[in-house]
């Protein structure tokens, strides 16, 4: 009896703390046809009912969804060219696959029905049913400590060249290298090579030892190969492996950047950073904005690749300043990726009446404002405004490289204004940095936005990539965020928890005196009024 | 039931005073750690946690106050803190404290910050009787998914409607229908999540055909239409295409349609 309540007890444990070492033996009681119940109702509209990757949802979208007839799978624990493991699968269906469509399924599904479906999709491939081949997940150690030092990420950076990672991630790691523009899948479909800068967008995720399993099983069906190869031949080490991971991993945020409602733009004295590069900004708080594809109006586009802006702003009492970055791996327009647009216009599903065709487009970014700060909480239609109710915008475009201002009404209309901010840009290894200038007050009061300190203001933010074929209505939009321009605190704030603080000193100094002399007739004095006066 | 504690922990946990501290203390940590981890709940606002503590501390207080001899036994601590020579640096500390504490909110009282706009918005705005699709004019009051005329056809028309969700829904409504599709982190507010229990399950089906087929434009002020990325879906889908995919909604989260049978007046 106690044996046995101890037995259900040890498996109670292995199963709460060791969930991945559990899966690594193969699944058992797996019911395919129940699987097939679960992947017909979930995984089809996608995968396809073939499990070709075909579903209704496939054609718009990029990366495609993971065809399993060819049992090619990118993030495995195995060998380059290997089947991946159960616990591979079951990681990918648990926690999904971030910067792709396909969600985590952890809280959706009940394991059997995960454990169930892995049983199903095996099934779509012989190479599955060939139970002679023995998977095995690679052994991959420990991360060796001292990974944020400068030296290892100095050895990393060495190694990053060394090893070619920037023949397609670029220099600076945003995928921007030269040979990132002829990259495809083995499918055919195009791909890019991943912006190192995004590592919360990683498929496999985003830590060192996921970057780094990456690097050892490389992503099979593209062209990120595995380096165990190295290893072998003794051109790198294991740990110089986990240097370079560690370093790829210092490229991005310590942790995906929240996104906060309102821009606070300090008050600055003197003159304003108008330089993209000034060392000012790097003082600044900027501020993560998502894009998303404009999937409202037609011809909608559903694979925007600017997948978010940085946004710092100042101000002087007379004029604003707006910094924006944003990875953009193509300085457009550029010869060089015009193949590419077109491979990827191909391959994206669009809803205009003729095919798109490839074109020589600009980047361009857009900031917009509404006419008059709203006094309730109406606003104009946050995708540009209407007919009735147009939004007041700045246009930047990298050709040619100027800024306009004007009233947009919709996206099909724009109407520019005289006078537009001051702008000035940079693009740097796969980065473009905008500051855009403009005074607070303008004569032009009916449509330029006038602004005032200490109010909240609409703002929005739309990004194109030209060289992915976006322009027009295939852009990359945001919702209403809202940007302040803070003041000076005023020296009454100061005042107020002053005097607070003296009342309620002073209130506390009476309680323990009246308090003492009540006691001082049976005890005597010589507890003194309180520690405070006396020292 | 008898507690056994060591002797000097039983005379805090005997006395009214060390009683009335750690209900506080018990109340706070109930209000700001345990209630966030129920399920459905969410993380209590401050303004919230403040009228909690205050309803705790004057309940404390009336119990305290309750009998004479519990009342002068609680103020006992308070006595000798304000006058026992040997307490004389915790009376000190407390002053500071407590004066410290008084600065700091007064201090966030008084500052200013910008803050978002409240966003307020009525989920589910009251739906007009009449709407104009394409041109024809479509009455909305009583009207029934016509796709379920037939039972036959079922099938046929939820192969079409998962097809059009997947083509269209898909981005922001998700694979789950919870609303949280790759893109729903752009918008706000964030898509409608099917899935629970106050939206397609608690509306009837011709006001889910008004929703998708005007979108976020088509919504009354108090739906502030200015945010919503819904789009206008009749500038996309053939009325039967919706009826369609409104069909495949019900069928994948397993909810029914409020029917006009139970409805009490007009929708709301």
């Amino acid at each position: 009896m106690t044996n046995r309540v101890m037995f259900c007890v040890t498996l109670f444990g292995a199963a709460v703390s060791t969930p991945l070492t559990a899966y690594r033996s193969p699944l058992t009681a797996q019911d395919t046809v129940k699987g097939k119940a679960v992947y017909v109702k979930w995984c089809a509209g996608c995968h396809g009912d073939t499990g070709a990757g075909d579903g209704a949802a496939a054609p718009a979208m990029l990366p495609r969804p993971r065809n399993f007839t060819g049992a090619v799978y990118k993030i495995r624990t195995t060998a380059s060219g290997q089947l991946p493991t159960d616990a591979d699968l079951m990681s990918a269906i648990d926690e999904g696959l971030p910067g792709s469509a396909m969600p985590a399924w952890k809280a959706r599904l009940s394991e059997a029905e995960r454990r169930d479906v892995i049983a199903y999709i095996k099934t779509f491939s012989s190479f599955f049913a060939d139970t002679s081949q023995h998977i095995v997940p690679l052994g991959f150690g420990k991360e060796p400590g001292g990974g944020t030092s400068a030296q290892a990420v100095k050895t990393g950076r060495s190694f990053y060249d060394s090893i070619g990672c920037r023949k397609c991630h670029g220099d600076q790691g945003r995928g921007d290298g030269p040979s990132a523009p002829t990259l495809k899948d083995d499918a055919g479909f195009p791909i890019f090579a991943a912006d190192l800068h995004q590592s919360w967008r990683f498929r496999g995720g985003g830590r060192t030892e996921d970057i780094y399993r990456r690097l050892r099983t490389g992503l099979d069906g593209t062209p990120m190969p595995s380096f165990s190869d190295l290893i072998d031949q003794k051109f790198l080490t294991d740990e110089e492996l986990w240097r370079l991971s560690q370093y790829v991993r210092s490229l991005s945020p310590a942790r995906e950047p929240e996104v906060r409602d309102v821009i606070h733009a300090p008050q600055l004295g003197g003159t304003l950073p108008a330089a993209p590069d000034d060392t000012t900004w790097a003082r600044v708080d900027r501020y993560w904005f998502p894009l998303v594809g404009q999937v409202i109006r037609k011809p909608r586009w559903f694979a925007p690749t600017v997948s978010g802006v940085w946004v710092q702003a100042v101000h002087n009492g007379r004029e604003l300043a707006l910094r924006l970055c944003w990875d953009d791996r193509t300085l457009s327009p550029d010869t060089a990726w015009l193949a590419f647009e077109r491979r990827v216009l191909e391959t994206v599903a669009s809803d205009d009446s003729t095919p798109p065709v490839a074109g020589l487009w600009p980047d361009q970014v857009a900031v917009q404002l509404p006419r008059h700060i709203p006094d309730g909480m109406e606003r104009p239609y946050f995708l540009m405004g209407t007919g009735t109710d147009p939004v007041y915008q700045w246009r930047w475009t990298s050709e040619p490289r100027r800024t306009v201002a004007g009233l947009a009404r919709g996206l099909e209309q724009f109407d520019t204004l005289g006078a537009a901010p001051e702008s000035q840009a940079v693009w740097d290894h796969g980065e473009w940095r905008v500051v855009l200038t403009r005074s607070l007050a303008t004569p032009d009061t009916a449509n330029e936005l006038q602004f005032v300190a200490g109010r909240a203001i609409p703002v929005a933010f739309f990004a194109w990539d030209g060289s992915n074929g976006e322009h027009g209505s295939r852009l990359a939009v945001s919702t209403w965020y809202f940007l302040a321009l803070d003041q000076p605190t005023p020296p009454r704030v100061f005042v107020s928890p002053v005097v607070a603080m003296a009342l309620t000193l002073g209130l506390g100094f009476m309680v323990v005196w009246r308090a003492q002399r009540r006691a001082g007739g049976s005890r005597g004095t010589g507890a003194g009024v309180g520690a405070g006066a006396e020292t | 039931m008898s507690l056994r504690l060591p002797p000097a922990l039983r005379r805090y946990a005997e006395h009214p005073f060390w009683q009335a501290v750690g209900l506080l203390v018990l109340a706070y940590v109930v209000v700001v750690f345990v209630i966030p981890l129920l399920p459905g709940s969410a993380i209590v606002p401050k303004s919230v946690v403040l009228q909690y503590m205050a309803t705790v501390l004057v309940g404390v207080l009336i119990y305290v106050s309750d009998n004479e001899e519990r009342w002068a036994r609680f103020k006992e601590p308070l006595g000798a803190l304000a006058t026992e020579p040997r307490l004389k640096l915790v009376r000190g500390v407390v002053l500071a404290g407590v004066t410290g504490l008084v600065g700091l909110v007064t201090y966030g009282q008084v500052r200013t910050t910008v803050a978002a706009p409240p966003n307020l918005r009525s989920i589910h705005p009251a739906p007009p009787t009449e709407i104009t699709f394409r041109g024809h004019s479509v009455t909305l009051t009583g009207l029934d998914n016509p796709l379920r005329q037939h039972p036959e056809s079922a099938a046929a028309h939820l192969v079409v409607g998962k097809r059009i969700y997947y083509q269209n829904c898909l981005p922001c409504h998700g694979d789950h229908l919870d609303g949280q599709g790759h893109y729903a982190s752009g918008f706000n507010p964030i898509p409608a999540n099917f899935q629970d229990n106050g939206t397609i399950a608690q509306l009837t089906e011709s006001f889910v055909f008004w929703r998708i087929a005007k979108g976020g434009p088509g919504l009354p002020r108090e739906g502030t239409p200015w945010n919503s990325a819904m789009p206008r879906w009749e500038d996309f889908l053939t009325e039967r295409e919706i009826w369609s995919v409104i069909l495949f909604l019900y069928d994948q989260t397993g909810w029914t349609p409020r029917t006009w049978e139970k409805t009490v007046s007009s929708e709301r």
